[in-house]
């Protein structure tokens, strides 16, 4: 090839490209959803005098800012762009992470480093706050767990930088000296959570609900069947990390217990109670498959057990990793609230407790938090 | 609007590239001057109008300045007219709020700030409307047509963040150019080059600035991954920046000077300056300098000739001491090596390039910082002031994690890839090869930076601050 044609070459090839996906970006449909990242794209913005008149502090909502959102998010094939930067990003630059992304041993993770001392101090305040305006002189059944995120398992042998798990868990304990640790670390592995999402998986945590239970003294040995999802799960970090992962398998388990429960959600916008199921079925096929899990963000949910031995209740404060293991918990009570106060200000409890039949007189109340939330806690109100 | 952005090359780019090729020659300067409007007036439709008005000013006075030649006090008065017109508007803009903040600091006072936004590119089309007045007074003809003067000031390719383009080494091409289909290839292949420099080196360089910036575990080695990563991302995005101009301004017919010429292979901070953000150095050379006398004048004339052009260098990057520090900084240099120490280092290999790279990411990282307080912190920490370790496993992780971005500045800051590529494809083995390769490698370039677009948020250049 002589220089004459390379440079035909290149101006063709770039034309192509250039007035192809020009093209595209003006005529091809836009998605009303974008799966891989959960979120809506921005829609195209409003063409008004003012919205063009717009500048300086103001710009950000002016039609052209709004506009360049507009354009980056209906970009055709954004998917499949944003998978070479990745696979460029981690194959041919070697960086180690993409979008805080790692793959290691085939699962996904996302670097959560460094321990955030001020974050653990401010999920010590708020669970000392909820221990001191509804549980002091109630109840002293009082429990505190974490849950290890995967950069526990993953994150020091794989080079990458990892959170001190040991200060994190001793600063929360040292603060919350009014609860019982009850330590699950040592129960779990990586192959107990989902390759690409950042939840454990319920089908193997039964040991972890067991022995919850045990140290709570509530009883334990439900057997489950097993059942498994026939939609493949592409977790949260699928998305993020924009690879071509392969999905992985949501399986909930099902006992008498839990077919034949009575489940009560609050409602995402009112707040209102309103009738649930253990597995919600829609969620399972809709955008995030995990929320089948108690119908996932919520702010407050109960389970009744109408077999229940015990009149026991147990109060979990939790965030979404308690949705897959609060249907486990179930067997050693007669009712298990879940509180989510990432949802709820922790200060209109009272409000909602005469509404949801929450009782903190001689409960077992158990703070179950993932490492993720409690270095990022300052979503907890 | 910037270059790096899907709005300006799916959207406003592939618009133009139709319109401009579709019309005949006489209507082309019109559709650069429609469409490089719209792409100031995207970033604020208020500044585009300021812009304008500097457009009439230097349009006027041109031609006040050309029929008053011959009255030579008439033009001069008219000359300086225009330069203290178009200044005001940059003074106004860009320096009145710290003028506001150090007579407060001086006086006690507490005068409020006033609401200002800097409108972008403010320093590079005020320079060249400048340069336009100031040479028709020097004796090139005045432009009688106003839609090629403004297509001259406003010329999008270069607008906002340079090369500062003299109306005199684009006069003859706003009237007459010739376009083929070898100049726009040539113009893809540097618009591409600087299109992957800004967004496949300087933004990841720039995003690894920010790590490290915002981490609470500093160290000895952050600091110096820190000061190296500032300034080769200072370099690849500004000349990244500069290669997209220069590029567009092929495609359309132009040809701009170049404006960076490998700077950090200099031996002193001289040559860096020989060849760093040329057009500037030039400008500054042929405008304040010379004017003051140059170097024809007594040494204590010639030194404050030196300090007022380098003072005026860091202020002209931005309103802010640690820019003026800066400037100061590579003026004193200068001095040191023009009476003393250049002929040494001229002699010694490696010393040199230590020495001015050293001098380089000092400099850059006060030129990086946002005060002066953070210089000082920066630097100290660079040479173990204060209590910190050595190295963290943090900083060990990044290191690790941007090796080849590095390794790619690194190579990428010398002339070695290019005179490589030069030399494999004039070579009869392997210029054939290299003829198939090359087309590929400009479209895996191009996808792969929009990639990032798509993946990225947004990331504006460095340089439209200035």
């Amino acid at each position: 090839m002589n220089t004459k044609i390379k440079n035909i070459v290149v101006c063709v090839s770039m034309a192509i490209l250039l007035f192809g996906l020009s093209a595209l970006c003006f005529f091809m449909p836009k998605d009303d959803f974008l799966d891989a990242e959960r979120r809506e794209p921005a829609a195209f913005p409003e063409f008004t005098f003012e919205s063009v008149m717009k500048d300086g502090v103001e710009y950000g909502n002016s039609f052209m800012s709004k506009f360049e959102d507009y354009a980056v998010d209906s970009f055709p094939f954004r998917d499949s762009f944003r998978t070479l930067k990745a696979l460029f990003a981690n194959y041919v630059i070697l960086q180690k992470d993409n979008n805080n992304i790692y793959i290691s041993d085939g699962y996904a993770s996302k670097l959560e480093y460094p321990l955030k001392d001020s974050m653990i101090a401010h999920a010590g305040n708020r669970f000392n706050y909820i221990y001191k305006t509804y549980l002091e002189g109630k109840t002293d059944n009082v429990y505190l767990s974490i849950i290890p995120d995967k950069n526990y398992f993953l994150a020091e042998e794989n080079g990458y930088p990892v959170l001190d798990y040991n200060k994190l868990v001793n600063d929360l304990k040292s603060d919350t000296d009014f609860a019982e640790y009850i330590d699950i670390f040592g129960l779990l592995e990586i192959e107990d959570y989902y390759k690409t999402d950042t939840h454990w998986k319920q089908e193997n945590i039964k040991d972890v609900a067991a022995h919850l239970l045990a140290s709570m003294g509530a009883q334990t040995g439900t057997e489950y069947k097993e059942n498994t999802l026939d939609n493949p799960f592409y977790g949260v970090y699928y998305g993020q990390a924009a690879l071509p992962l392969a999905p992985d398998t949501i399986k909930y388990l099902t006992s008498d217990a839990l077919n034949n429960c009575k489940v009560t959600v609050s409602h995402p916008l009112t707040g209102k109670p309103m009738e649930s199921t253990v597995y919600n079925m829609d969620k399972a096929y809709g955008k995030d498959p995990y929320e089948m899990f108690l119908s996932g963000a919520i702010s407050i949910a109960t389970i009744e057990n109408p077999d229940a031995e015990t009149d026991k209740e147990l109060i979990i404060f939790r965030d979404s990793f308690g949705s897959s293991i609060a249907p486990l918990l179930l067997e050693g009570y007669s009712k298990v609230t879940l509180l989510d106060i990432r949802y709820v200000q922790s200060n209109l409890l009272s409000m909602m407790a005469p509404v949801y039949g929450i009782d903190f007189e001689n409960a077992d109340v158990l703070f179950l938090y993932s490492t993720l939330v409690l270095n990022s806690a300052n979503i907890l109100n | 609007m910037l270059f790096s952005s899907i709005t300006y090359l799916f959207y406003f780019f592939a618009a133009f590239m139709i319109l401009y090729f579709a019309v005949p020659f006489k209507l082309k300067n019109a559709v650069l001057l429609i469409f490089s409007l719209i792409f100031y007036a995207w970033g604020g439709v208020k500044y585009a109008l300021l812009m304008v008005a500097a457009i009439f000013i230097g349009y006027t006075f041109g031609l006040l300045i050309e029929k008053f030649r011959e009255k030579k006090r008439i033009s001069l008065a008219f000359m300086w007219l225009a330069v203290t017109s178009i200044l005001a508007f940059m003074l106004y803009f860009k320096y009145t709020n710290f003028f506001i903040d150090n007579f407060n600091k001086l006086t006690g006072s507490s005068i409020d700030f006033l609401q200002i936004t800097l409108p972008v590119g403010i320093s590079f089309y005020t320079f060249q409307t400048i340069s336009y007045v100031i040479d028709v007074y020097r004796g090139v003809p005045a432009q009688k047509n106003l839609i090629d003067l403004a297509a001259y000031v406003s010329m999008f390719p270069q607008l906002i963040a340079g090369p500062i383009v003299r109306y005199v080494d684009v006069a003859a091409e706003l009237k007459e150019r010739t376009h083929s289909i070898d100049k726009v290839a040539e113009g893809i292949r540097r618009f591409v080059i600087g299109f992957g420099k800004k967004i496949l080196i300087a933004d990841r360089l720039s995003q690894l600035g920010d790590i490290l910036r915002n981490t609470d575990e500093k160290s000895v080695l952050l600091y110096w991954v820190y000061g190296i990563s500032v300034a080769l991302y200072i370099y690849f995005d500004f000349s990244g920046y500069s290669d997209m101009a220069i590029g567009l301004g092929k495609m359309f017919g132009f040809k701009f000077l170049e404006n960076f010429n490998y700077p950090y292979i200099s031996k002193s901070a001289t040559e860096f300056w020989r060849r760093w953000h040329m057009s500037l150095g030039s400008w500054f050379r042929d405008y304040v300098y010379i004017p003051l006398g140059g170097n024809r004048v007594s040494k204590l004339r010639h030194v404050f000739n030196i300090f007022v052009v380098w003072f005026l260098t860091g202020f002209w990057h931005g309103a802010a001491w640690n820019f003026i520090i800066w400037g100061l900084f590579f003026g004193v240099l200068l001095l040191i090596e023009k009476f003393f120490t250049l002929k040494y280092l001229e002699k010694s290999k490696v010393l040199c390039h230590v020495y001015t790279l050293l001098a380089a990411v000092l400099s850059f990282v006060v030129f990086n910082a946002t005060d002066m307080k953070e210089a000082f912190v920066y630097i100290g920490g660079m040479f173990g002031v204060g209590d910190i370790p050595l190295a963290t496993t943090e900083i060990l992780y990044h290191l690790q994690s941007y090796a080849v971005i590095f390794l790619i500045a690194i190579v990428g800051a010398t002339p070695i890839v290019k005179s490589t590529a030069i030399k494999l494809s004039t070579s009869e083995k392997t210029g054939k090869i290299v003829n198939i390769i090359e087309p590929i490698f400009i479209i895996s370039v191009f996808l792969v930076a929009v990639s990032y677009l798509v993946d990225g948020s947004f990331s504006p250049f460095l340089y439209f601050r200035f």
